[in-house]
């Protein structure tokens, strides 16, 4: 084709302008960049994300004793409330129909010993099924059974940031840590888990049986919170409407306020991630601008050029060229410049991601499949911003373009 | 081969009319080399436009080769222009940026058919102008003699049967000029048509016949009873003076 025969020399002669090529596509290398860059982040931050909620336990929903607040982006539980009790969450699992199980625990911080060492950390008490519903593991050891919380008995799961900081690299298995001057022993180390959604440590906890913690450690009658698992993901908003109007119900409370507060962090997940999407939306159009001031920038370029080559096109009728034959040529060059901008681009943006992960500041992931997009989109940006300078160019008389200085 | 008949060119309209060519009638036959003269302003450079089908004459009839070029259409005259025409400018007018190879070879690109042996037909073209040793040179290598030769194998590589040239050896030294008309000798020994425009008395004379412009029309026509011999006077330029 004549197009493919010209094209070659079109890029000679864009090539031989290489400040001006380059300035002219400046803008859709950065707009193509930027595009590149925030999907990256994007698909890094959903990632990281549906790592917290396979971490956390699928279908969970949770019962907070009072109120929970959100005090500088963090929750916060409120004052002390003395109202919900072992029995509620008895109660939540026999007669919720959509609730698999559910499990009552209770923390607090408390000094934990170790020969010399000493650290304060969360203690937990909760029982077996807790277990399973938060998705704790113990790759050592094992978890408390339902004799050993029947029993009250004094036996500990160390989480992975507590095992390593009293105990190092030695096995803590059988050995015995005094949480508030009682002995404990270590039956079981956690896997870790890592940051929760309030960037707390999910590993600096020491689980031991509730009985226990209510009776020996806190004195207490009361439990802080329910663990609930839902049927599956879709019941977990039934499931948490069926616990709010049981315990409703068995507080006595009428037309008073929730003594509770009820947290289906799968919501919370999606509220996350739903908000950083709209981020990424939000400065994805700013990049899109940022291409349409490369079109702009493109459009510019082309119409000096056309001025500055209209010997050249004069040349180009006199030897044979047909008007669509100088349109399609500086069509074909005002898409292989974009084109080269979007390669940049595209270079560009995945060398920023790849930093961005390397130093560590955000995990990315490269998305390709948002590079080509951006691709394509320049082409076609450069081609439709190319057009008018095109019909310019082909609508040149040739003897008035000859004569052209 | 070709024919004129009361051509004429107006530009503008109404009453800010301007006449350029008023009725213009000549024919010239294949293998003829005429020189067109006239001074600035009296309509050489229109003619030659028109003669090159870059331009329509707004009346008369002009048919080159039994085509009657008034009657086509934009693409059609591009067309003619490629296949027929062979056109070298005062300015040389090359991609500056390209090598002699490829801007010889530019108006194969316009070409109906794209010859497979596009690069082998440049290179003889540059060869037979006496530059086989510069095709890989951009024209800011070159001198403006050898530039004007590039020029003249780009109009040479399409075989065209006429070639036009506008004050060919305007920018020229005198060596590079006559080299030039030598080679527009060879060329109509080779059997094809030129017509040069020019206002000098000197280059005309190479030409076998001389037509003057006066005033928009032709004031006369006659043959050069002896037309002056570009390699002779080559020959006879001083020796210091070659490069």
């Amino acid at each position: 084709m004549r197009i493919r025969r010209n094209l070659l020399l079109s890029w000679e002669i864009l090539a031989a302008h290489k400040l001006r090529t380059l300035l002219s596509v400046m803008g859709i290398i950065i707009g193509v960049a930027a595009v590149v860059l925030i999907v990256s982040m994007g698909r890094g931050a959903e990632e990281r994300i549906l790592g917290r909620i396979r971490t956390m336990g699928t279908n969970l929903v949770i019962v907070r004793a009072g109120q929970v607040r959100l005090i500088a982006g963090r929750q916060r539980q409120m004052n002390t409330v003395r109202t919900l009790l072992p029995s509620d969450a008895w109660a939540i699992a026999e007669e919720c129909p959509s609730v698999a199980s559910a499990a009552a625990a209770i923390d607090r911080n408390m000094p934990v010993k170790w020969g010399a060492g000493s650290i304060v950390t969360r203690v937990v008490g909760m029982n077996e099924e807790g277990f399973r519903i938060r998705n704790i593991t113990t790759p050592s050891g094992h978890p408390f059974d339902s004799q050993e919380e029947r029993a009250a008995r004094r036996v500990a799961v160390l989480g992975h940031t507590v095992a390593r900081d009293l105990f190092g690299d030695a096995d803590p298995l059988g050995l015995q840590v005094r949480i508030r001057r009682v002995p404990f022993e270590v039956i079981g180390v956690a896997a870790p888990k890592g940051v929760d959604v309030n960037g707390r440590d999910q590993d600096d906890v020491i689980f031991v049986p509730l009985r226990t913690a209510m009776r020996r450690l806190f004195n207490v009658t009361y439990i802080q919170a329910i663990y609930v698992q839902a049927r599956d993901a879709q019941a977990s908003k039934l499931a948490e409407e069926e616990a709010r109007n049981l315990l409703r119900q068995r507080h006595r409370l009428r037309d008073k306020p929730d003594d509770f507060t009820i947290q289906n962090q799968v919501t919370l997940l999606e509220t996350e991630r739903e908000m950083s999407r709209s981020m990424a939306l939000l400065i994805s159009s700013v990049a899109a601008t940022s291409l349409l001031v490369g079109g702009i920038g493109i459009l510019a370029v082309m119409l000096i050029s056309v001025r500055q080559r209209r010997r050249e096109i004069g040349l180009r009728r006199a030897v044979g060229a047909l008007r669509r034959d100088i349109r399609n040529q500086f069509l074909a060059e005002a898409g292989l410049i974009a084109g080269a901008g979007g390669v940049l681009g595209v270079t560009l943006g995945v060398c920023a991601a790849l930093a961005m992960s390397g130093l560590g500041y955000w995990e990315a992931v490269i998305s390709w499949p948002a590079g080509a997009v951006a691709f394509v989109f320049s082409v076609s940006l450069g081609m439709v911003f190319g057009i008018y300078p095109a019909m310019r160019a082909a609508h040149l008389e040739p003897i008035q373009a000859l004569r052209a200085e | 081969m070709i024919e004129l008949e009361a051509v004429e060119k107006a530009y503008g309209s109404g009453s800010t009319e301007a006449l350029v060519l008023k009725g213009i009638s000549f024919r010239v036959e294949a293998g003829e080399y005429v020189a067109i003269m006239g001074a600035s302003g009296t309509g050489k450079t229109t003619l030659l436009n028109i003669l090159g089908c870059l331009d329509k004459p707004t009346g008369g009839h002009y048919r080159l080769e039994d085509t009657d070029v008034v009657s086509l259409d934009d693409d059609a005259l591009s067309h003619l222009r490629n296949r027929k025409i062979g056109f070298v400018f005062q300015m040389f007018h090359l991609l500056e940026r390209t090598k002699a190879l490829k801007n010889v070879m530019l108006p194969l690109i316009y070409a109906e058919e794209y010859p497979d042996d596009a690069e082998e037909r440049a290179k003889k073209a540059l060869t037979s102008v006496g530059l086989a040793d510069r095709i890989q040179y951009k024209p800011g290598e070159l001198s403006g003699g050898q530039q004007q030769r590039v020029a003249i194998a780009r109009a040479l590589i399409t075989d065209p049967a006429i070639v036009l040239a506008d004050e060919p050896t305007g920018n020229l030294d005198r060596r590079s000029g006559l080299e030039v008309l030598a080679i527009f000798r060879r060329l109509q020994q080779e059997g094809r048509t030129i017509i040069v425009v020019t206002h000098d008395q000197a280059v005309a004379e190479h030409a076998g016949r001389i037509l003057l412009l006066s005033d928009g029309a032709i004031a006369h026509d006659r043959p050069v009873a002896e037309p002056r011999d570009a390699e002779a006077e080559l020959a006879s330029l001083p020796k210091e003076d070659r490069r």
